[in-house]
């Protein structure tokens, strides 16, 4: 808090105000209290955004990219907000949102959630549980196509007693149902979306330009330029802080930091290790480091590319798979390429989660334990040549990588020097994006450098690394299937307690790291840079956006653009 | 001349035929498709790709593709973007004026400074300020276009903060100022970009002018107008210049489709949004309906250029106008 020194007005004779409106005021002062006076203080200021690119679509049901969550989290609300605990099990970490309250039905199989009465859409229309009703639908029809249906899937139906509240019908008790029902749920404006169906949603007039109940309004989405949010000073949650938020497109790095460092942005996102430095230097900055929801991985292709019905010739024997994540020193790598940015990964998850148990370790490094161990496998260099083979076959194999990531192209090369010590020879294959995603997808590649940001639920596991995630389209690329594993995370999703889900996940990952399916490198830590004049406080650890309602600039640290402050709720 | 325009223009169509299709099946060969990026999300099942796949008819044959490509083309329809989720048509209306505004400025001032420079160094031949001038021209022909953009950005926006850094417009103030304010500000961001592109641009036509300058006065006409009393400066900018701009319509040609294409990099530098950055971002997300639209374009703006140079060359020249 600052408290601003009060200016002495020199005014003209006949300006002067009398002792009695000088004592009026003095008492109208009084009434009103401290309180006030620092409510407007605290509200006010631009917070310019710089992003890389534009939303696709500002429908939450159908965007995909980091910026049209940004926007969407700001302009539209769920029924509860996860907390900054990130925990997923029951109800016990969510705060209400348009839901004043919910109510659990005895059986556990539905909830009924209680509007706000004060809840309005920007455009001034009554929120009402129809709206509820009608974002399930939009959500779920296959129509639509919207990539959050499966996170749906254990929803039944959702039924609508009366205008106020919406009970969701579930198939299944689970500790995640709460979850399931808020968390990838924006709710959305039935008046606005009733007559939109299907492939027409991605054209509609909502779709560009939204209209929500969120603690700031939508004003313009300039393509390629900038997108503007406003402060909805009405807000049945109470007005934010600042008066608008910006969001700047830059999509070179370069120019990103060049505006950052300039002052005509006050923050900027995913800052690359190497750029870290600078950031420091410069007095007006701050950088955060949170532990991120990132991790990367060198994942082995279990099956074999051209007769996916057979295993992979290298890769399908387990022994392999352990002497070669012996032979690389993780720690040495990580360290190398991100310094102190990011954490030797201990499995597939991210510290972030408060079930992951940081004691858990992938198999240890040892070169000798390696090559003992590619001996006792027959795996030997018969010919001299430096490379181990075995009946005529050279253990040789490609490592994808995308050439977007400069780090996972740096960690290849020092993989590929360090399994070259064992007598394996490993070819890097950089691959730009689109045609690296297309090579997992198709399971046409022997090993990946992969890398996955995972949600705020654990859950995904199961899609990633689980017999489940296997089949044509799933995203367990490596086909790694292995029943004990699966039953673990089972256990630990609908695990009644902390404790219970935590055991069962860490039983998980140590059956996960002893099969070697993948060999898990970095946790990058989330790096962001922000002006010292914004006051951001706490950032939740799946997205840093969620708070920036309680986000302040300080009076006194306000400069022009701050005062040049738009009308809120034009 | 009708029947030689004619000609032109159906030359002209057929390449950009020749190119839409090729464009088409090189871009369906490349890896990945426009949802393939979607893999790397776990939570969007094979089936919703397959929806998405189906609404858009990437499961149809690719013949079939081609031809209903073809129809809606012909009907002037270029399709609906898949990365930008909105009519291909609306997002070139939006890219393509800045593009033309910040190309045509950095066009006419490169060939301007060009040629004045060219003219300064004939003018001064042998010289150490033609020596400079060509070591100049020589230095900015080969600088990287994003390292000077960089360069420029760096100097002009950050150490000596004359001009804002990037974008079209001020996203914070522009739309509470003035009409006049407003303007002001649209040009202030044009400033750097443009300079960038017109330092990029200028060496190029200064050596080529320069070049046709100094064959021009060695010729028989200047030797009679020196012999008559007339200045070398008269001699130069009157006499010589007219004579030595024919090779500079070549190049005026050849520059036309940079219109379009020729700012790819310096807009992403400057975070322009013009056409470069289209281009660059469907291919990335393989927006097969941007990226064609976007190359037949850019045919389309070689075709026309190549015309124009040619109508401009018989123009200039009587004794091609005479040609049969």
């Amino acid at each position: 808090m600052v408290d601003v020194a009060p200016v002495k007005p020199q005014l003209p004779v006949h300006m002067r105000p009398s002792i009695g409106v000088v004592l009026a005021a003095l008492a109208l002062a009084a009434c009103t209290g401290r309180e006030s006076t620092r409510a407007v203080s605290e509200n006010g200021g631009a917070l310019v955004i710089s992003v890389g690119g534009d939303p696709d679509l500002l429908l939450p049901p159908l965007s995909s990219t980091t910026t049209a969550q940004i926007v969407e989290d700001l302009v539209y609300d769920r029924l509860a907000e996860i907390g900054d605990s990130l925990n997923t099990v029951g109800d016990a970490g969510f705060k209400p949102r348009l839901a004043k309250s919910w109510t659990w039905a005895p059986d556990s199989l539905s909830i009924a959630f209680h509007l706000d009465p004060a809840a309005k859409w920007h455009d001034g229309v009554p929120l009402r549980s129809a709206d509820v009703k009608s974002t399930y639908r939009v959500y779920t029809d296959t129509a639509s196509g919207s990539p959050f249906a499966v996170t749906l899937a254990s929803i039944d139906s959702v039924s609508t007693p009366d205008s106020m509240t919406a009970v969701f019908w579930f198939t299944k008790r689970s500790q995640l149902q709460f979850f399931d029902a808020v968390y990838n749920m924006s709710i959305l404006p039935d008046h606005l979306l009733k007559d939109t169906k299907g492939a027409a949603l991605r054209t509609a007039t909502l779709a560009r330009t939204p209209v929500g109940t969120g603690r700031f309004r939508f004003v313009r989405w300039t393509a390629g330029s900038s997108i503007e949010l406003v402060a909805d000073t009405t807000n049945f949650l109470g007005r934010p802080h600042l008066d608008r938020v910006i969001m700047t497109i830059a999509p070179d790095f370069n120019t990103a930091m060049t505006r950052l460092v300039g002052g005509e942005a006050d923050m900027l996102e995913q800052i690359p290790a190497a750029s870290v430095a600078n950031i420091e230097k410069d007095t007006t900055l701050r950088r955060t480091l949170d532990p991120g929801l990132d991790y990367n991985f060198v994942q082995f292709n279990l099956r074999n590319p051209k007769q996916p019905s057979k295993p992979h010739q290298l890769f399908g024997d387990r022994a392999l798979r352990r002497a070669l994540s012996a032979a690389v020193d993780r720690r040495s790598i990580v360290m190398n390429v991100y310094d102190s940015l990011a954490f030797v990964a201990v499995g597939p998850t991210v510290r972030a989660y408060a079930t992951t148990d940081t004691s858990v370790s992938p198999i240890p490094f040892s070169v000798n334990d390696a090559k003992r161990q590619l001996d006792s496998l027959g795996w030997k260099d018969s010919n001299g040549d430096g490379v181990r083979d075995r009946n005529g076959i050279p253990l040789e194999f490609t490592l994808e990588v995308p050439g977007s990531s400069k780090a996972r192209t740096r960690m290849a090369v020092l993989i590929q020097e360090q399994l070259k010590q064992v007598g394996v020879k490993m070819n890097i294959d950089q691959l730009d994006f689109p045609a690296f995603i297309g090579k997992e997808g198709s399971r046409d590649f022997d090993a990946v450098f992969g890398g996955w940001h995972v949600e705020a639920s654990p859950g995904s596991i199961r899609q990633t690394w689980g017999s489940g995630g296997t089949a044509k389209g799933g995203t367990n690329y490596g086909s790694y299937s292995n029943p004990a594993f699966d039953a673990q995370v089972d256990s630990a999703l609908s695990a009644g307690t902390f404790a219970g889900r935590r055991s069962h996940f860490t039983s998980a990952y140590r059956i996960i790291n002893e099969d070697a399916p993948a060999i898990w490198f970095a946790e990058p830590k989330r790096i962001m840079a922000v002006n010292r004049r914004i006051d951001t406080g706490r950032l939740r650890a799946d997205a840093w956006w969620a708070t920036i309602s309680e986000w302040k600039i300080p009076a006194d640290k306000r400069i022009a653009r701050d005062r040049s402050a738009s009308a809120p709720n034009r | 001349m009708a029947a030689f325009l004619a000609r032109r223009i159906a030359q002209g169509l057929a390449v950009v035929a020749l190119v839409a299709t090729i464009v088409f099946f090189l871009i369906h060969a490349a890896p990945g498709d426009p949802f393939s990026a979607s893999m790397d999300n776990p939570g969007i099942s094979e089936s919703v790709r397959t929806a998405w796949r189906h609404s858009y008819g990437l499961d149809r044959p690719l013949t079939e593709q081609y031809l209903r490509y073809v129809g809606s083309i012909a009907r002037g329809d270029f399709g609906f973007s898949f990365s930008l989720q909105r009519p291909v048509r609306d997002a070139l209306a939006s890219a393509l004026p800045n593009t033309l505004l910040l190309m045509g400025i950095a066009l006419f001032a490169g060939f301007a400074i060009g040629i004045s420079v060219a003219v300064a160094q004939v003018r001064r031949r042998g010289k150490a300020s033609d020596r400079i001038l060509g070591g100049l021209s020589i230095f900015l022909f080969s600088v990287p276009d994003f390292w000077l953009a960089m360069l420029v950005l760096v100097s002009l926006a950050y150490w000596i903060p004359l001009f804002p850094i990037g974008g079209s417009v001020d996203p914070v103030m522009h739309d509470m100022l003035g009409p006049v304010a407003r303007a002001a500000d649209r040009l202030k961001h044009l400033v750097l970009p443009a300079l960038t592109l017109a330092l990029l641009y200028f060496p190029f036509i200064a050596r080529h002018q320069r070049a046709a300058l100094l064959e021009s006065i060695t010729s028989d006409y200047m030797t009679t107008a020196r012999a008559k009393g007339v200045s070398e400066r008269s001699l130069i900018t009157r006499h010589a210049l007219r004579n030595a701009l024919l090779p500079v319509v070549t190049i005026l040609g050849v520059a036309f489709p940079a219109l379009l294409t020729g700012a790819v990099f310096v807009e992403k530098v400057f975070s322009w949004p013009g056409m470069g950055l289209l281009i660059v971002n469907a291919i990335d997300s393989r927006d097969y309906p941007l990226l064609t639209a976007s190359v037949l374009l850019g045919s389309m703006f070689v075709v026309t250029g190549s015309i124009l140079a040619d109508v401009l060359y018989r123009m200039l020249d009587p004794r091609i106008r005479d040609e049969r």
